[in-house]
């Protein structure tokens, strides 16, 4: 071996011929160590500990109900597609928020109306039976056109063809496809 | 005192036979290797041969390359060094030649069987259940052999050229037999008593670290050996190699699941596979500055050196594949190149880079050593050098972009991200074909490099004779450690150091999977410690360092240590995954049950290797979601023995391609793919429809599955026999409906009814409680 380099200091051992110095550790290596240990530390806190990030399966769930709801707006609308929409959260969440804000004056926040309490204006939403029919495409037009004899205003000029889907998707999230509908007569008129 | 000295002659015989052994299978295995990268551009590459078909030989090109060229070369460079570090001749001249021997045996072994279509299904664990008890005693041999040595010693003090042998031995040995353990079926035929998830885990903690402890460890030892003694300098840095080498030895097994990133492995696993791969890059890159600056006063000699030109641009391909290695564990990098090409650049630039030079190295430095004759000629091994460089940089070149550019394609969506923007597979595959034909001309280069260099060594021994090294030494020279070095079990144990890192680590457990205020603690304890070891170290350093240098002279308690730091990861990881029961692994769907014929279909995939090119794993990523449907549950695999969620997407996923075609198209695709999928590369399977389906093993595999945890009810030969000709009579009567008449008792009608179950599965309330 050659003679060293004025400021290298050998280890006192030789392997076959082979010395070694004993050089500090680089600083930007050691940092570069303690970095990735430190990012372990938090990367592991957010998504483990305190679970803020959302896991893999959540946020694919959430991105392909997003994508869905896209796909159905562009969709015509018919019984199908509303079912379909009735099944994506995205839709049924902002329908929950219209009808809180529109609906729940009469039908109560739990849908349940009159079921739930007889001072209630409008009738229940989420049993079987219906007054003016139950099917997807006839409880959209209900909402849109609304019955002014019987006290349900006409929502279409206020809330929308989307917004009105939307609280369609809702209503319809409360119910089965294919369950039963039962069409209820009307009420008679109360005597005067 | 006696001053007599004698002479030790070292046992160089079975290095040259190692060295000659790793030239001939480099060349067999990258041979195999352009040829089935030859394949991927024209299928009809395989001759229409099913023993020379991609599923079948892209397993023997990686077992050829990593067990019988870098084995061979680890072995030649292990015992070449060792004896001369320890000065001591091996321990035994009968294990040496048993290990040669068993070892070309277990190599020509596979080559015989993986073409025929013997396998496992695992990937670098192909090898069938006899083979695999072969390797694993050779193994101990190997080790018996090298342990005997080190009792043996002249040298009280271990190199560190030796730490990484004891490593590679000792992990290998863990890794191997853990990720083998299988139940027969036949003397062919085994099922591996981990299913589903497990398997999965257990495949990539071995396969992950394959890549570390034989393909890295063994390596790393070889270059302390050998750089310093070819660039005639001191290491750089002795404490540099006893930070790196525990760092990268402890890290390394817990980095396995970045192979399973974003599939449904539970997250905690990807979140520590993902982390640890990070911390992983220091370590490495440790062991490249180690071997780089050792070269300083001596970058003169790579001009005139062969030897240092290859080491010193191995260890530079070193450096950039571990930093790729993080760079690829990223969630979000990793779902851009995994199951592309760009993952393949990645491993050839270790395999060709690291390994090949760090091969071609050591053999240009051994040769005239060995054989006492200079080297033929400087000049070819010049131009050795530079048509390697180059294959490799085309090579890792045309993977990257390959990989990115289909990646990008598979993941691009149009109309507000809700419409894949290149539905079909094949358009993806069909634009990267130009640069699959780039990196068949880089491998072939890097080949015609290493005929070069055979062609070298042929001319450099030819008329020369072998002539075996030895050293002098005094006749009564201390064979074992002084005794006031000896550590006894307690010396092993309470030290500083080895106390702070298993309070450290143990609470860091305690943060991570405590709950509550019990994380509170282990986080306040690992702080605690932290601290504390610092302050220790800075105060007392002196006993930290007088201790290690103790340890160095006690090779057992070194490798008990060793052990200790290799173990923990596995268990940690493995333990929960292994131990939960099945029910609880499953998430919401459970997979349906294979029918016998169904099973019989999947041995037949398995057989013929479709892993290689079809994953069955939908990712938790939209494009994969949007392309193949619902991501995979975990309990869509539960039941699956080898798991089969693949590594590489040459052609679509398969999860949930059953009920997508009707069964006369999967016909027609399996007798010729093009004929249905223009510009498909998928070998032609036309056997499958003249081959009779073996029923007569289905009793034994459906009993060896039931005792490995697959809920079969106890049927008799009979029954399973009657039911696979019900199921066999209806595919053949619904293809027959649909014009194609096949018999029954075709392999391809069990191979149709396995890809119809594919994503077949039962909703599930919850855990372990199928769904009414």
């Amino acid at each position: 071996m050659k003679s060293p380099l004025p400021d290298d200091k050998f280890r006192p051992h030789t392997y076959d011929g082979i010395q070694e110095y004993d050089k500090r550790l680089p600083n930007w290596w050691l940092y570069t160590l303690y970095a990735t240990i430190v990012f372990w530390v938090g990367y592991w806190s957010y998504y483990e500990w305190f679970r803020i990030g959302a896991t893999g399966s959540e946020t694919v769930t959430t991105e392909i109900a997003r994508i869905e709801a896209s796909r159905l707006s562009a969709a015509k609308l018919d019984d199908a597609s509303l079912w379909q929409m009735s099944r994506n959260p995205e839709f049924v969440e902002a329908g929950r928020t219209t009808y809180v804000a529109n609906c729940g004056a009469c039908h109560l926040a739990s849908l349940r109306g009159k079921a739930e309490s007889p001072a209630a204006i409008g009738p229940d939403l989420t049993d079987t039976s219906w007054v003016h029919g139950g099917k997807p495409t006839e409880v959209y037009d209900l909402i849109t056109k609304g019955v002014l004899t019987k006290g349900m205003p006409a929502w279409g000029p206020v809330l929308g063809a989307k917004k009105i889907t939307e609280v369609t998707a809702y209503i319809l999230s409360k119910h089965k496809e294919g369950e039963p509908i039962v069409i209820e007569k009307p009420t008679p008129p109360p005597v005067p | 005192m006696s001053a007599q000295k004698i002479t030790i002659e070292f046992n160089d015989k079975v290095v040259r036979q190692f060295l000659l052994a790793t030239l001939i299978w480099g060349v067999v295995g990258m041979l195999v290797g352009v040829l089935v990268a030859s394949q991927l551009n024209f299928w009809q590459a395989n001759f229409n041969t099913e023993w020379l078909s991609f599923g079948r030989l892209r397993p023997l090109h990686t077992n050829a390359v990593i067990f019988a060229f870098v084995g061979n070369m680890m072995f030649a460079g292990i015992y070449y060094s060792t004896q001369r570090l320890v000065k001591a001749r091996l321990a035994s001249d009968f294990l040496s030649a048993l290990h040669f021997w068993g070892w070309q045996a277990i190599i020509v072994a596979a080559a015989i069987t993986l073409p025929l279509g013997l396998t496992r299904g695992k990937e670098y664990a192909e090898l069938i259940w006899p083979i695999n008890i072969a390797v694993a005693l050779i193994w101990v041999v190997f080790g018996v052999n090298f342990f005997w040595t080190l009792a043996r010693r002249r040298e009280p003090s271990l190199y560190v050229a030796i730490w990484f042998y004891i490593a590679t031995i000792i992990t290998v040995a863990m890794l191997y037999i853990v990720n083998h353990l299988s139940l027969p079926t036949s003397f062919t035929h085994s099922y591996p008593i981990f299913g589903g998830v497990q398997d999965a885990l257990v495949q990539w903690w071995y396969g992950h670290n394959a890549v570390a402890f034989f393909l890295t460890t063994p390596i790393l030892g070889i270059m302390y050996y050998f750089i310093p003694k070819a660039a005639e300098r001191p290491v750089y840095s002795y404490r540099l190699s006893v930070v790196h080498f525990w760092s990268l030895v402890f890290l390394y097994i817990w980095a396995g699941p970045h192979h399973l990133l974003n599939t449904s492995l539970p997250d905690w696993l990807q979140t520590l596979g993902m982390t640890f791969s990070l911390m992983l890059w220091a370590p490495s890159w440790g062991g490249m500055l180690n071997g780089l600056l050792t070269l300083r006063g001596a970058w003169h000699k790579l001009r005139t050196e062969p030897v240092l030109k290859f080491m010193a641009a191995a260890v530079t391909f070193y450096g950039m594949a571990t930093f790729e290695g993080p760079l690829l564990s990223i969630k979000a990098v990793n779902a851009l190149g995994h199951y592309t090409d760009w993952i393949i650049g990645h491993v050839h630039a270790g395999a060709l880079g690291w390994n090949g030079f760090m091969a071609a190295g050591m053999i240009y430095w051994l040769l005239p050593r060995l054989w006492n004759k200079p080297l033929y000629s400087v000049g070819l091994a010049n131009v050795h050098f530079w048509l390697g460089t180059v294959g490799i940089l085309l090579y890792v070149a045309a993977m990257w972009v390959s990989g990115i550019t289909q990646g990008l394609m598979l993941n691009a969506t149009t109309d507000n991200g809700t419409v894949l923007a290149y539905p079909n597979f094949l358009d993806t595959l069909n634009s990267i074909r130009p640069l699959m034909l780039m990196r068949v001309f880089g491998g072939g280069l890097y080949l015609v490099g290493f005929l070069v260099l055979a062609y070298n060594m042929w001319m450099t021994l030819r008329g020369a004779s072998p002539v075996n090294g030895s050293i002098e030494v005094f006749a009564d020279e201390e064979e074992h450690a002084p005794a006031e070095g000896r550590l006894g079990l307690l010396g092993t144990v309470f030290n500083p150091p080895v106390l702070f890192s298993v309070l450290a680590c143990g609470f860091a457990c305690v943060w991570m999977f405590g709950r509550d205020a019990i994380s509170i603690v282990g986080l306040a304890g690992t702080i605690i410690c932290t601290v504390a070891a610092v302050a220790h170290f800075e105060s007392r350093g002196r006993a930290w360092s007088d201790w290690y240098e103790r340890l160095l002279l006690n090779a057992a308690p070194f490798s008990i240590l060793t052990f200790i730091a290799v173990a923990v990861g596995g268990l940690i990881q493995i333990i929960p995954t292994v131990v939960v029961q099945k029910a609880a692994n499953i998430e919401d769907r459970l997979q349906v049950k294979y029918t016998p014929l169904e099973l019989a279909g999947r041995d037949i995939y398995v057989r013929e290797g479709c892993y290689t090119c079809h994953s069955q794993m939908i990712r938790t990523l939209v494009p994969d979601v949007l392309r193949y449907g619902a991501y995979s549950r975990l309990g869509e695999s539960i039941f699956d023995h080898p798991y089969q969620w693949g590594s590489k997407r040459n052609g679509p996923d398969l999860a949930r391609v059953g009920g997508k075609y009707p069964n006369v198209w999967h016909l027609r695709h399996m007798e010729d793919p093009r004929a249905l999928s223009q510009g498909s590369n998928m070998p032609s399977y036309a056997a499958m429809l003249r081959r009779d389906l073996d029923v007569s093993v289905l009793p034994t595999k459906i009993s060896v599955q039931r005792t490995i945890g697959v809920p079969y009810p106890a049927w008799t030969a009979e029954e399973i026999k009657r039911n696979v000709a019900e199921q066999s009579a209806q595919i053949a009567a619904d293809l027959k409906a649909a014009g194609a008449i096949v018999a029954p008792e075709k392999e391809i009608i069990a191979m149709i009814a396995y890809l119809q179950v594919l994503g077949k599965s039962e909703p599930v309330n919850k855990p372990g409680t199928p769904a009414q």
